[in-house]
């Protein structure tokens, strides 16, 4: 599938479509609309998220997925703010975001709720509950 | 009534420390969970703390085997930020450099899944040849795996002329070696007991669980980023794409055994179009504001690298998401179903490498108790 389709497939749910290349495509959206914009790709047989990335920028987050659509590369972003992180699990679309919400709930501290198995995935079990390593304020 | 079988984090069978907790009902198994984190070294924190030039040598460190998709990956996304183009004479050599780079890679993998089915033969057989290709390396860049050739904007080596002999003969010596593998591993007995119908992953799991390279490939899923999205020269030097249909560990071998043949392919016709000209562009150290994804196809599939730059000499954020990392979650329906005694071959199906991703127990399922074997019991059943 090519980018510009990309976009035009999910262009209700999104606003600042940013075009780097011809195989990668940077769209911001909400939490309000980033489930359906998922939906939307998955319904058109894109099954493949490559990951999810957690940024810390100070006073938000900014949760990317990037979602391979066969040649471009789709990074669907949105920010929560950090004082009440929170969203809803997208492994009933993407089953194989099942590890990535777990490296993102015990390394930013986001909440993912309706997630199927929120354990800790790299940190020891003693790790101390409320740090987590890649804030901007974790202690070192 | 279940039971849980632990296995690692330590444990002859694995090479890595990774925690795997298998139920099993007799010899079934009906349950996997595996734990990771055992070797988690904080290489994302440590990359926002470096310069670029300092985190490529850290990027290249992630992995013992694939340094060089590693820091192809870091280098497509630093270097579309800093908006440095790579002279085509670097870019040939960085794909004879990832194209060596898979054949080790593969080698090895094939001589431990022989080692894991018990065929120490031909696991010997694997690793002689694999030193074809590791002394190309040393002989090239003067490592044979470590090897840093790549550097941002380019290349710190040449291949000169007078190498290029030794790289065609050890290849051809490496072709027939090959091609003869595939004909054993296809119709060898004990391999077909062994590994056909084993540790299957359907094509709708594959591609359901996001499952990357040989692994997915194995079960029929055509995607392959160095022609889907390429990078380097791949977009010049023409290709197949390997798959096969099963999808169980026979088809994983046999991926990868194939995939060596076109690697070589891909080295003769890179060594033969390659231009001449300079081997690096310039680059001041420091990068403008910006983000960027890159990936390749590395040895175990897709590798991604997320950059995010507010200007200067480090980076903002780095994240890393290795081929490993991707395949984990299909290794449960593969154990799942089989037998305890599959467990080793399965899991060194998906070529694991956990220090990039950085654990199997066996549980009791009707009185809900894990029990960890110990180093005594581990060693019982090899003596």
């Amino acid at each position: 599938m090519k980018a510009e389709q990309v976009v035009q497939l999910i262009k209700d749910y999104v606003k600042d479509v940013k075009m780097t290349n011809e195989r990668r495509v940077t769209v911001i959206t909400d939490k309000q609309r980033y489930r359906e914009a998922l939906s939307t790709l998955k319904a058109n047989d894109i099954l493949h998220l490559s990951t999810i990335t957690g940024v810390d920028l100070g006073e938000e987050i900014a949760v990317i997925y990037h979602i391979d659509c066969g040649g471009p590369l789709l990074n669907l972003k949105l920010f929560l703010p950090k004082k009440a992180s929170s969203l809803l699990s997208v492994t009933d679309i993407f089953p194989g975001a099942v590890l990535y919400e777990r490296d993102l709930m015990e390394m930013l501290g986001v909440e993912v709720e309706n997630h199927p198995d929120p354990r800790r995935l790299f940190l020891p079990e003693d790790w101390p509950e409320g740090n987590y390593p890649l804030l901007k304020e974790a202690k070192k | 009534m279940s039971f849980v079988v632990p296995i690692g984090p330590q444990h002859p069978a694995l090479e890595e420390p990774e925690h795997f907790r298998i139920e099993v009902k007799g010899e079934e198994i009906v349950d996997v969970d595996i734990r990771l984190g055992y070797v988690h070294r904080g290489i994302e924190e440590a990359l926002s703390k470096r310069t670029y030039m300092h985190g490529l040598f850290l990027a290249q460190r992630v992995c013992g085997i694939c340094p060089v998709s590693h820091s192809l990956s870091f280098l497509r996304a630093v270097e579309e930020i800093a908006g440095i183009e790579c002279p085509d004479r670097a870019r040939y050599i960085r794909t004879i450099g990832a194209e060596l780079e898979r054949i080790h890679s593969h080698l090895l993998f094939a001589g431990i899944a022989a080692h894991e089915i018990g065929f120490t033969t031909l696991f010997m057989l694997f690793w002689r040849d694999r030193e074809l290709v590791l002394d190309l390396r040393e002989m090239l860049w003067g490592n044979r795996v470590h090897s840093s050739e790549t550097t941002i904007g380019g290349v710190r080596w040449d291949i000169r002329p007078n190498q290029v002999p030794k790289v065609l003969r050890n290849l051809a010596v490496l072709e027939k070696e090959v091609k003869h593998y595939i004909d054993v591993v296809a119709s060898d007995r004990t391999i077909l007991a062994r590994c056909a119908n084993v540790g299957v992953l359907t094509k709708q799991m594959a591609r359901e669980l996001c499952a990357v390279g040989p692994t997915a490939r194995a079960s029929g899923v055509d995607w392959d980023l160095r022609r889907d999205d390429p990078y380097a020269a791949y977009g010049e030097v023409p290709f197949k794409v390997i798959t096969e249909r099963d999808g169980d560990v026979l088809a994983k071998i046999l991926v990868r055994l194939r995939e060596v043949l076109e690697s070589i392919r891909i080295i003769r016709r890179a060594l033969d179009a390659m231009p001449s000209g300079p081997l690096r562009a310039e680059f001041k150290g420091r990068v403008q504001e910006g983000e960027a994804t890159g990936r390749v196809e590395a040895n175990r599939g897709e590798l991604l690298y997320y950059v995010l730059s507010k200007g200067g000499e480090k980076p903002e954020r780095v994240r890393i998401r290795t081929p490993t990392y991707a395949n984990i979650p299909t290794v449960k329906p593969m154990l799942v179903g089989g037998t305890i005694a599959e467990v080793p071959i399965v899991l060194a199906s998906i070529d694991p490498c956990f220090s990039c991703t950085d654990r199997i127990t066996v549980v009791d399922r009707s009185t809900g108790k894990t029990q960890a074997i110990t180093k005594a019991e581990l060693r019982g059943p090899h003596r």
